[in-house]
């Protein structure tokens, strides 16, 4: 009897052992995740591939820009995040090519498709030795902009590589709702 | 023979195939993973650019099917426009085609510059200096209908920074020969 009462009781642990196991584990997705190398702006953020240095970030209303030699004003409903980033690659010749901005509620956004023919935009490519400027622009909501995350890497899916999670910090926000700084149109065809 | 010492017998024989089994683990265990990791790590290796083999200044080196040979490695400077402590370096090389199917052999055909802190350097895009019309890169020269005999001119592009142009050489890595790749002299080596 004793002896039976033992095994129940082990079959038992060993169910909790197993449910124990399978509710903690981590997703798959989770597993071959990004590897995230973590900074705050103005932090030399460090990845396998390539290091990040976030020096400003901008907002404004509009933005312009120019379009095979004409001038174009962008609106948006939102507002534009612009973030001047310096790159550098660390061993070898890469292409960093994926930004998104995650806001302080989780909501990602990618970087907008809106001007792909801008100059300074990703993907930029960089060589060892060679650092390079570049734009990371995003069309965000206003209530999105204070304690975001930026997220760069090198490619889309990248899987067992690193991404450089850079916090951005608390913006002090102005009465209507945008960022103090906020101004009405930064002009993109200033150089970098 | 009685019933009991049948027993102790087979008991004995039990023991002796439960310990040469445990003992067969310790070697059948690292086979099963060696084996089961066996094309994971053929891939790794075939995708990176490993092991370098040597080619001496002006000799030519059989890789890929054809006979490669440095023949230049020069800087332009003087170049407006580009970061500042850049230079534009050409890496020109001229190839034997022995085996034809470029298509096959040339996969994945990447020329780099290496320093001396094994820094590579990819082509760029940054600098577009005007070339000869026979003059390919090692890309469009897979689609150059090259026939066996014939010998093509390629010409890379890079930018590097001036304080590393001390000690870069040029390497070729193709698919089909990866992990090794082609490392070489230059005349001052």
């Amino acid at each position: 009897m004793m002896r039976k009462m033992a095994n129940v009781i082990l079959l038992l642990l060993a169910t909790a052992l197993c449910y124990g196991l399978q509710v903690s584990k981590p997703h798959y997705a989770e597993l071959i995740g990004p590897i995230p190398a973590y900074g705050k702006l103005g932090d030399a953020v460090v990845g396998r591939g390539f290091e990040a240095r976030a020096a400003k970030v901008a907002f404004s209303r509009n933005l312009k820009v120019d379009r095979y030699g004409q001038t174009k004003v962008f609106t948006t409903g939102g507002i534009w995040a612009v973030v001047t980033v310096e790159f550098a690659a660390s061993a070898q010749s890469t292409t960093v090519a994926v930004a998104s901005w995650r806001g302080p509620t989780g909501l990602a956004y990618d970087q907008t498709e809106r001007l792909s023919f801008a100059d300074g935009l990703l993907p930029v490519a960089i060589d060892p030795g060679l650092p390079k400027k570049a734009r990371l622009i995003f069309e965000v909501r206003p209530d999105e902009v204070s304690n975001a995350t930026l997220l760069i890497s090198e490619k889309l899916m990248s899987a067992l590589d690193s991404q450089a999670e850079i916090s951005l910090g608390p913006v002090a926000a102005g009465a209507d709702g945008l960022p103090a700084e906020t101004v009405d149109t930064l002009d993109l065809t200033q150089p970098i | 023979m009685t019933a009991r010492s049948l027993d102790w017998e087979s008991g004995q024989g039990e023991r002796k195939w439960r310990r040469r089994s445990l003992w067969a683990l310790l070697l059948l265990v690292p086979l099963a993973l060696a084996g089961q990791a066996y094309d994971s790590v053929k891939t790794l290796l075939g995708g990176e650019d490993l092991f370098p083999r040597q080619v001496a200044w002006g000799q030519s080196a059989h890789f890929g099917g054809s006979d490669w040979k440095l023949t230049d490695l020069r800087g332009a400077f003087g170049m407006s426009s580009l970061p500042p402590d850049s230079v534009p370096v050409l890496a020109d090389f001229s190839v034997k085609v022995g085996d034809p199917d470029l298509q096959k052999l040339w996969l994945g055909c990447k020329v780099m510059l290496i320093d001396a802190e094994g820094r590579r350097w990819s082509p760029t895009s940054a600098v577009s200096l005007k070339a000869p019309g026979d003059v390919h890169t090692c890309v469009s020269a897979i689609f150059s209908g090259a026939r066996r005999g014939d010998t093509l001119n390629l010409r890379e592009t890079f930018l590097v920074p001036r304080q590393a142009t001390k000690t870069i050489r040029p390497a070729v890595g193709l698919a089909s020969e990866r992990p090794h790749f082609l490392f070489f002299q230059l005349e001052k080596d």
